[in-house]
């Protein structure tokens, strides 16, 4: 399993709605500005004027608002590539809190109001559902795609809280059920968030999910990499996989050059994650990467 | 949380999950259908009755914490229990007790303690870097509840009470691991959204080493998307600031290791890997802890004694609210 031409710059949301790994109160900040969906999208115009064509979506409820307007923009319609991670797992931790995971499940499966659609009720309701966790985990991944109906959805990622989750526990079945379900229903390339990738890439082999898209940090500092910066870097030069990688600034503690210089000198890099706030930030960050990546194109090409 | 345990438990070379308990239907197929050699229970006495355990990491309501510690005592079981402890320190009592005549080892599951900065942070207070220390500001927030609550949570009899007991227990231990015990606390409380249980606590902590400071706490604060812990200190000789992102000290003059001015560490530059990282390497570091503990038959740290404190000190806060703020002094 492999993405043809992946895009190589893929902007991230984090930015957008108030996610910042390093500083909650900078989160907070750049989330007052993009409150409403026009900031967001002249950032993403912004971006794509400079041949980013790749765009990061968690299914943030803001999220909803700016797939619409995405939808209502011809050239973005057609051009811009989306990359969902699912689910928001900061709604899901945060309820979870308060009435457990598998309570809030069932509620938002309850609450989707979509149940009827997929014929759960003719086939015995809520009470056949309890017993079939892969029908509960089918509806979930349809709510949270509801929003990208109809856009360019190249590959959707499972969030690293859940597969690694389910990798931790060595839960084969649900790697397989989530490969034939965004393959066959949603056309698109089952692809995983993990910050443990060399566990990942190996049993997703033992499991036969071959040169899977896999998303992960790197960077020069070795923040989030499990289980060392050494096993990580590694594994790109032992295994079949397509890395997309995220968290390359080590939530801004790196400056871009030195990031991205350290992430293209790497054995191999596909893709990447970029947070823009503001178009001077996007246009740094975009040439940090036409030069760092073509620095170092000559070690890559092996 | 008891997912996030067994995924752990299960990554680790060290363990290996054999069996889960659960009352949740939904819970008990899914295991069944994607990890069909786990034994899997509704009741946890048959389980503990049944299966043939090193370890176990409880992860139930709070008020059956320590109903469920006991059962693992009884049976010279070591035994991991979330926090809180329990719904109040008399309830936690005959645990403690247990725990004197027949020890196993234990631990509470304040992995607070794990996080860089906060290790970072309790390293700096140990080396007594910051000369005596003269006061505190501490909080914890977190933009969670905002309208009335659904669940045993809600239920004081069950819970214990509300983000005093739930969610800052955290804070708590991690004051109590940085300054030793509490001698008295004042304490104010309010409900707002939940109806039933504390939703904004406000203390002031006098220690037994001669800090004092103050305390505020809430799970209905806008804006803080994650919950955020905050620990400001001053001592004669400087000021020492960690929050989940960072540490910050600033210092008069060089002490020991530490240089005069100001100086930051951040989240990146602290962290340590783990062998495998399930919602963060916090809980990895915290649950490897407790098994290297089981493994060497050795005490650890963070343990039930350690937690019993904490639960004193929250009773302490609800019974000087209930008096207006008086002061509650805390009995050895």
């Amino acid at each position: 399993m492999a993405l043809e031409n992946i895009d190589n710059i893929v902007l991230g949301h984090n930015s957008f709605f108030g996610v910042n790994h390093l500083s909650q109160e900078q989160g907070e900040r750049t989330a007052a500005k993009f409150e409403q969906a026009g900031p967001i999208l002249d950032m993403i115009r912004f971006s794509m004027e400079r041949g980013v064509r790749g765009m990061m979506m968690s299914t943030h409820p803001r999220a909803a608002m700016v797939a619409e307007a995405v939808r209502a923009d011809g050239r973005m319609l057609d051009q811009l590539n989306l990359y969902p991670l699912l689910p928001y797992i900061a709604k899901y931790v945060r309820q979870s809190n308060e009435k457990g995971v598998v309570n809030v499940i069932m509620d938002q499966v309850k609450g989707a109001g979509i149940g009827q659609t997929l014929g759960l009720f003719a086939r015995g309701g809520m009470a056949m559902l309890r017993k079939d966790v892969f029908q509960i985990l089918k509806t979930l991944i349809q709510m949270e795609l509801m929003p990208f109906r109809g856009l360019r959805m190249r590959a959707v990622f499972l969030h690293d809280v859940l597969s690694d989750l389910a990798l931790s526990l060595d839960m084969r079945s649900i790697f397989e059920f989530y490969v034939e379900e965004i393959r066959d229903k949603y056309e698109a390339e089952p692809a995983f968030a993990t910050k443990n990738l060399p566990l990942m890439v190996r049993r997703l082999k033992d499991y036969g999910i071959e040169r899977p898209l896999i998303l992960s940090h790197f960077n020069q500092v070795g923040f989030n990499m499990n289980p060392s910066q050494e096993a990580c870097e590694r594994c790109l030069v032992e295994e079949d996989l397509q890395i997309m990688a995220m968290g390359t600034l080590a939530s801004g503690y790196l400056k871009p050059d030195e990031a991205y210089k350290y992430l293209f000198g790497l054995a191999k890099m596909d893709s990447v994650v970029v947070g823009v706030s503001n178009p001077s930030h996007a246009e740094q960050t975009f040439a940090a990467i036409h030069t760092q990546s073509k620095s170092n194109s000559e070690p890559r090409q092996r | 949380m008891g997912l996030l345990h067994a995924g752990i438990a299960n990554g680790l070379a060290s363990a290996e999950l054999v069996a889960a308990a659960d009352t949740s239907d939904v819970l008990l197929n899914g295991f069944k259908e994607n990890k069909p050699d786990l034994a899997t229970y509704q009741d946890y006495e048959k389980m503990l009755n049944a299966e043939s355990l090193d370890a176990v990491f409880i992860a139930s309501p709070t008020h059956l914490h320590v109903p469920m510690a006991m059962e693992c005592v009884a049976r010279g079981l070591p035994f991991f229990v979330e926090k809180p402890l329990g719904i109040s320190a008399q309830s936690a009592r005959p645990l403690v007790d247990a725990l004197g005549e027949k020890p196993v080892v234990n631990m509470v599951g304040y992995m607070g303690r794990q996080i860089d900065t906060f290790r970072k942070g309790k390293e700096i207070v140990a080396s007594g870097a910051l000369g005596k220390l003269q006061h505190l500001r501490a909080s914890m927030y977190v933009a969670q509840l905002f309208k009335k609550g659904k669940g045993w949570r809600y239920d004081r009899s069950k819970s214990g009470g509300g983000v005093l007991r739930t969610q800052n227990s955290h804070l708590l231990d991690a004051l109590h691991w940085y300054f030793g015990r509490i001698a008295s606390v004042s304490g104010h409380v309010k409900s707002v959204y939940s109806g039933t249980v504390d939703d904004f606590t406000h203390a002031y902590f006098k220690f037994e080493s001669g800090l004092t400071g103050f305390m505020d706490t809430s799970w209905s604060i806008r804006h803080y998307r994650v919950p955020s812990m905050s620990v400001d200190v001053q001592g004669e000789c400087g000021t020492l600031t960690v929050t989940d992102d960072e540490v910050k000290m600033f210092l008069d003059e060089p002490r020991g290791e530490y240089l005069a001015g100001w100086s930051r560490w951040r989240k990146p530059e602290l962290y340590r890997p783990v062998e495998v990282d399930v919602g963060g390497p916090q809980y990895t570091l915290h649950d490897a802890d407790f098994l290297k503990s089981v493994a060497a038959k050795q005490p650890s740290e963070c343990n039930v004694t350690s937690a019993y404190h904490v639960e004193q000190a929250i009773d302490a806060i609800y019974e000087s609210s209930d008096s207006g703020g008086r002061e509650v002094v805390i009995s050895r």
